[in-house]
């Protein structure tokens, strides 16, 4: 019986897993995680969530290096998968419109690298030798101390908004540029586009963050 | 279950005072009614039995307790001055090749059972050696200095120990330099708290005593040193112990004629 994580651009994990595990007959259930980047806590709480619901985790899949390398640490059996796995239909396909956002609650510190095709809006900080990396926005309600890089994937409209911008580099699709040297006026939040292929620092304007 | 607090001091970089901290806190611990040992997981570079001046006393180590050629109490060497304190020397650098993390947890088990504090000197970086120690320790000590590159290297090292569920992690901030602080030539107390958003633990000020108590072998909280080092190992071993004791101010520190002529006795930093 393998339990097949939801497709990232649908739905989160944890919102689905109450629902899968509900589905799942036999004792020991075998995971794909898709292409899904999963830490080690990620997947502690997998394995508390499926033990809770009476079930033995069995055999470990993903796609995502790091998720398999997080189950190898908490010695799980896992293995890469390497070919998107075919998904069956999951029974009652819920038709819904891609989830626009990541919202991440915490600080990222040096060493860590938060990435989504997603907009990110983070509540926390990103420490100097952090990354923060979208295909779309990088929203950083907080501190952005770190390397901050919207339209990883080419989209030079994205935006960089902090409330403190005040990062050691960004980037907005392939241009790169150095944080600015001074201290930010105390409470001002600023947001950073490219403006004639130049990444410009202005004070964040309120009406770009309606939706386009 | 133990009640033993088994303690991580680690840092991520190198030179901040991983070892000089776990020597001196060791015996602040001991001289205070604890029974506490102190064990140098650094198998590379070992360093702790050094500065405890019990160098020359080793004959177990680690290694020999993991392979059970000898009992822990073999290779547990007591310090002749403070009987509550006992180190458990590294084993030899071949060790690495093989040592896993159950193999230090393992060891700590052992020493649970007979101490009330575990303290593990910890390798610098963040590779196997800190690994294999972080998967034994319950808490951690995250020793930094005001210098943005310990910092950076700090921050690292805490992600790393929320990773792997080690708890409560505190911050000791040392070789710290009033004057250099006030100057704004050193990072500030709040810098450093700022990025690391963790307690502090504790402030050790630059005190060139160390160097001497450390070439000696002779831990600055083994006599009854006035000296501000020592003091602060003293409060941050009460602070473990659950005592509240205010913070030395760093601007407080220069402050007054008398207390700045005492300052440059005790320290001879200028």
């Amino acid at each position: 019986m393998t339990l097949r994580l939801p497709d990232q651009r649908l739905d989160h994990w944890r919102d689905r897993l109450p629902d899968l595990l509900s589905r799942c007959s036999q004792p020991i259930v075998d995971l794909d995680c898709g292409d899904w980047v999963l830490t080690c806590s990620d997947l502690a709480d997998l394995c508390a969530a499926v033990s809770e619901a009476g079930h033995q985790l069995g055999r470990i899949t993903g796609q995502a290096a790091k998720t398999v390398v997080s189950a190898s640490a908490l010695g799980l059996d896992a293995s890469r998968s390497n070919t998107p796995s075919s998904r069956e239909l999951q029974p009652n396909p819920v038709a819904k419109a891609p989830s626009e956002l990541l919202f991440h609650h915490g600080t990222l510190r040096s060493g860590d690298h938060l990435q989504s095709e997603r907009t990110i809006l983070l509540y926390g900080d990103v420490n100097p030798g952090a990354r923060i990396s979208s295909a779309a926005d990088v929203l950083v309600w907080g501190r952005l101390r770190g390397v901050a890089h919207a339209g990883c994937e080419g989209s030079t409209t994205a935006k960089i908004v902090a409330l403190q911008l005040r990062p050691l580099q960004l980037r907005i699709a392939d241009v790169v540029a150095r944080g600015p040297e001074d201290l930010p006026q105390a409470g001002l939040a600023e947001q950073a586009e490219l403006k004639d292929g130049v990444i410009a620092i202005e004070p964040a304007v309120i009406q770009s963050f309606q939706k386009r | 279950m133990s009640t033993t607090r088994t303690i991580l001091i680690c840092s991520g970089k190198g030179g901040v005072g991983k070892t000089t901290t776990t020597a001196n806190l060791g015996i602040a611990l001991a001289r205070q009614g604890a029974k506490t040992v102190v064990l140098d997981a650094d198998f590379g570079l070992r360093n702790l039995d050094l500065l405890l001046g019990l160098e020359n006393r080793i004959v177990y180590t680690a290694q020999e307790v993991l392979a059970e050629t000898c009992r822990l109490e073999q290779a547990l060497v007591k310090h002749k001055q403070e009987p509550n304190l006992a180190l458990l020397p590294a084993g030899n650098p071949r060790m690495l090749e093989w040592l896993k993390p159950k193999d230090m947890q393992a060891i700590v088990a052992l020493l649970e059972r007979q101490f009330d504090y575990v303290l593990i000197d910890c390798p610098a970086g963040i590779e196997d050696g800190f690994k294999n120690a972080a998967a034994a320790a319950r808490e951690a000590v995250v020793i930094t200095t005001p210098e943005v590159a310990a910092v950076r290297d700090a921050d690292r090292v805490i992600g790393l120990l929320n990773t792997q569920g080690v708890q409560p992690v505190q911050l000791v901030l040392n070789r710290v330099r009033p004057k250099m602080m006030s100057n704004q030539e050193m990072l500030s107390v709040d810098d450093v708290t700022d990025i690391l958003a963790l307690p502090l633990l504790g402030l050790v000020f630059e005190d060139e005593q160390v160097i001497v108590s450390t070439n000696r072998g002779e831990p600055l909280t083994l006599s009854d040193s006035s000296s501000p080092a020592a003091q602060a190992y003293g409060n941050i071993a009460q602070r473990l112990q659950g005592e509240d004791i205010p913070l030395m101010d760093p601007s407080q520190a220069r402050r007054g004629l008398r207390a700045r002529m005492r300052k440059l006795m005790q320290t001879r930093i200028f």
